[in-house]
């Protein structure tokens, strides 16, 4: 194979490889149960595959609960209460918001210029962008 | 003038390079939401409400503009010494700068004054009052 061909395939599988590949979000959406009435629920997703090398841990007041995949998504239920939710890469991005009892938020990673990696963001999105945005994304599940 | 070993200067580049990354790293993580602590008291019951008939922009002096939509109703939900506080469950409100935190809106003499912020407990002023529409 000629080098420039291999350089080129190695770029490619570098960066497919960094999506996530579970199942369909459109199709898995339907397994999810309702969020439990004395619970919140905050979906996490990100979407597009810009950036996809760069994948930080999620943190959920400090606990790991996934990795932000390219094209990736998944859904965490927490007891209402305050939250501090962050992604670290070069540099610590959060995002605070409070929960209370049967909410369901969605929050989105996005991806920002840093000096020598991308920087992870996220940020609090309305529920009509996030239904209509996770149903592009994989399943790609939560640390528990 | 003599050559500087490659060594020193392999040293003096990576010395350059740790400098550069400590000096943008902090770049990216300097701009924050001025805020200061304030006293929230909820109201019982329900509170009044309005609904918006613009869009309303307010800056908080960041290069983030916080977006208030049109036809967006907001319920108050408490005081704090510089206004009312609202919020509304048509839309997220947030104020962001290096990081984003989920914000209420406040309201002072008809104008948008500022933002309540809930994990904080603290206000951060608008750059501007803002009168409502």
């Amino acid at each position: 194979m000629k080098p420039r061909l291999s350089f080129a395939l190695l770029i490619i599988v570098a960066l497919l490889g960094g999506c996530a590949s579970g199942p369909d979000f459109s199709e898995y959406s339907p397994k999810i149960p309702p969020v439990d009435p004395q619970m919140a629920r905050i979906f996490l997703y990100r979407p597009g595959s810009f950036g996809a090398a760069i994948q930080p841990a999620i943190r959920v007041n400090g606990t790991e609960v996934g990795i932000a995949k390219a094209e990736g998504a998944f859904y965490y239920d927490v007891p209402p209460g305050e939250y501090t939710i962050e992604t670290r890469t070069e540099v610590v991005r959060k995002l605070t918001l409070k929960l209370e009892k049967g909410d369901v938020r969605y929050v989105r990673f996005g991806v920002s210029m840093g000096f020598v990696a991308g920087h992870i963001y996220p940020e609090l999105v309305d529920a009509s962008v996030g239904t209509a945005e996770i149903q592009d994304c994989h399943y790609s599940g939560a640390v528990r | 003038m003599p050559a500087m070993p490659s060594r020193l200067r392999i040293l003096g580049g990576i010395l350059a390079g740790i400098l550069i990354l400590g000096v943008t790293g902090c770049m990216f993580d300097i701009v924050s939401v001025p805020q200061a602590p304030t006293q929230f008291t909820p109201v019982a019951g329900k509170g009044e409400s309005f609904v918006l008939r613009e869009a309303h922009y307010v800056s908080i002096g960041t290069f983030f503009q916080t977006i208030l939509e049109a036809g967006t109703k907001w319920v108050m939900i408490g005081r704090i010494p510089e206004g009312a506080v609202y919020r509304s469950d048509d839309q997220v409100l947030t104020v962001e700068a290096s990081n984003i935190h989920e914000a209420a809106l406040v309201v002072d003499g008809g104008e948008v004054v500022g933002f309540y912020l809930l994990v904080e407990k603290t206000f951060c002023p608008a750059q501007q009052k803002t009168p409502l529409k």
